[in-house]
């Protein structure tokens, strides 16, 4: 019934001794923004970074549209809080760079160097306009070094989105930035979700699907039509372990989307951000593993939002 | 003014004024020895380099060929220089480039470099002596046994720590070959410190020439620096000593120069 773009199959994954992921299953459905939150170290990142393929997990597997994940791959695209660019390269040669790798081999740009340079040209033309559409312009020439971390980061989105990948993945982009950017940033994706709609509407597959790690439980529920915690704090007494056998997903649910104020909204946000708290921040409240666990029932019963209606 | 940047022309400034410090220093020295004894040339005075016997006659073409001396000699030494210098530095790289990029190539060459490079390449003049002769290749086995472990060890860390993960985990995802990221992304990130650190390396050939050039004057009667000083051995030869002095520290001073200019320039990110 929906377009399962990413399916996480019951993924274990630890280090040594030390258990990170227990029986994570996630599927992400294309066009979702889903939000993945939970306590530091608590295996956020480690499951993005399987399904980015540079460390696939110990047991269970990842799919991309049915397909296994083994390595890094460009139906992928990834933007870090740190790290986010390549500082050898201007703006606009960050973002040119994924279609000079995507439509050029390092023979054809050393032997065939006419035609590259023609190459060359259209691709830092592709990479000037979605600067510009982003609001970055007149800052083409500038290295990240001459950037705000802001600006930075918008480049980082423009260069994973110029290969159309079929899921972005944004692990903390915005931890680092002020209050101010960190809301023109959030205002960016959700005019990202904006076009998904426009184009399911339009009977088209919406463009971007996105999974977006944070540990800002607002910036998850304002931007996201879906909220997801990894947490270890839940009952595995119960399943019949005798110690914490890792983190897994104790909470699902439909994301209420921006509060306004005053509004039935905020108190369904107020009491949503409570619930989440409560499902993945507390260690004295454990609770059963599938407790929180709603979206697809909620999508059943016609509360899904966004391209899930 | 603690690590903060200075302008490019207090920078200059103060450099200028660093270089006519030694040379006042240096013209003080003489004159105090000139005052003691005229005769001596232990430390010539600036007209003594240049006339009695120095430059001025190493400047002056030979009346049997028309070369100039010290053209020759600089060219000569030059040339052995810059020949297995350059192949030194691309073989480093090269091998310092995939010793960080690939696991069994650490494995395997680390132990071996680790070994060598705590051998001074002076050392083995004699070995090199027996083992390749004196001719073109001795200076090329000096300056590849004095540089090559050091350079490509230096090369190897920086390609295995220098560069975050992420960077080349992002350019695997858009669509980068191992290749690619090794040289698109490992190598594009170090190429500045590639550059200095055999701009560093400079020194350590020169010295690895010189003692090789200077095994050869001892045999031979050939042309370079080294061999043209050692037919002007003691107090006599001072003055073109020095003068031979002079010109190698200018020359290293406009080389290092260049160096630094051309890393400015090729990686105008680093500077920032």
């Amino acid at each position: 019934m929906y377009d399962i773009v990413l399916d996480c199959q019951s993924v274990h994954h630890w280090f040594g001794d030390q258990k990170v992921l227990y029986d994570v299953s996630l599927k992400v459905v294309r066009g979702q923004i889903v939000a993945l939150v939970g306590p530091s170290g608590f295996g956020k990142s480690t499951l993005l970074r399987a399904i980015l393929g540079t460390h696939p997990p110990a047991s269970g597997q990842v799919l991309m549209n049915n397909g296994p994940v083994t390595t890094p791959g460009r139906d992928r695209g990834i933007v870090y809080q740190k790290y986010s660019l390549f500082p050898f390269l201007t703006a606009h040669e960050n973002v040119a760079f994924g279609l000079m790798l995507d439509q050029s081999s390092l023979p054809f740009r050393l032997f065939r160097f006419w035609k590259w340079r023609n190459l060359r040209k259209t691709h830092l033309r592709l990479a000037a306009e979605l600067l510009h559409k982003l609001g970055l312009g007149n800052s083409l020439h500038l290295y990240p070094s001459q950037m705000s971390g802001g600006m930075c980061q918008r480049v980082a989105i423009a260069q994973a989105l110029i290969l159309k990948p079929e899921i972005l993945l944004l692990d903390e982009p915005f931890g680092a930035l002020d209050e101010a950017t960190r809301e023109e940033h959030q205002q960016m994706l959700l005019e990202l979700y904006q076009e998904n709609l426009t184009e399911k509407q339009a009977g088209r597959n919406p463009p971007y699907t996105v999974i977006l790690v944070t540990h800002e439980l607002n910036e998850a529920m304002k931007v996201s039509d879906r909220v997801v915690a990894l947490s270890k704090y839940w009952l595995w007494e119960d399943e019949n372990h005798r110690e914490s056998p890792g983190s897994t997903v104790v909470y699902d649910a439909v994301a209420p989307g921006p509060p306004r104020d005053g509004g039935a909204v905020l108190d369904t946000f107020l009491k949503q951000r409570s619930e989440i708290r409560q499902a993945a921040f507390q260690p004295t409240t454990r609770h059963k593993r599938g407790e929180f666990i709603r979206f697809w029932r909620e999508c059943q019963e016609g509360k899904g939002r966004g391209v899930m209606q | 003014m603690f690590r903060k940047p200075i302008s490019w022309k207090w920078q200059s400034a103060l450099g200028t004024a660093a270089i006519l410090s030694l040379i006042a220093a240096y013209t003080a020295l003489s004159h105090h020895r000139q005052r003691i004894d005229p005769k001596d040339r232990t430390v010539p005075s600036w007209h003594q380099i240049w006339s009695e016997g120095g430059l001025l006659k190493a400047f002056t073409p030979k009346e049997e060929t028309g070369e100039i001396v010290v053209w020759e000699d600089f060219k000569a030494s030059f040339v052995r220089f810059i020949v297995w210098f350059a192949l030194s530095a691309v073989a480093s790289t090269l091998l310092g480039l995939f010793m960080g990029c690939y696991s069994p190539l650490e494995a395997y060459f680390v132990p071996p470099l680790a070994f060598l490079s705590k051998i001074p390449a002076t050392l083995m003049l004699t070995i090199f002596y027996v083992l390749v002769g004196l001719n073109f290749k001795f200076y090329g086995a000096m300056i590849a046994f004095g540089i090559i472990p050091t350079l490509a060890v230096t090369i190897y860390h920086a390609a295995k720590e220098d560069v975050p993960e992420e960077l080349v985990f992002k350019a695997r995802t858009l669509g980068a070959s191992q290749m690619e990221c090794v040289w698109s992304v490992i190598l594009a990130h170090i190429f500045p410190k590639i550059l200095e650190a055999v701009r560093l390396s400079v020194g350590p050939a020169l010295i690895y020439l010189f003692a090789a050039e200077y095994i050869w004057g001892q045999e031979n009667h050939g042309v370079g620096t080294t061999i043209r000083l050692q037919f002007h051995k003691g107090a006599a030869g001072a003055t073109l000593s020095f003068g031979y002095l002079l010109l190698l520290g200018t020359l290293g001073l406009m080389g290092d120069s260049l160096q630094r200019w051309f890393q400015k320039w090729w990686c105008p990110w680093y500077a920032h």
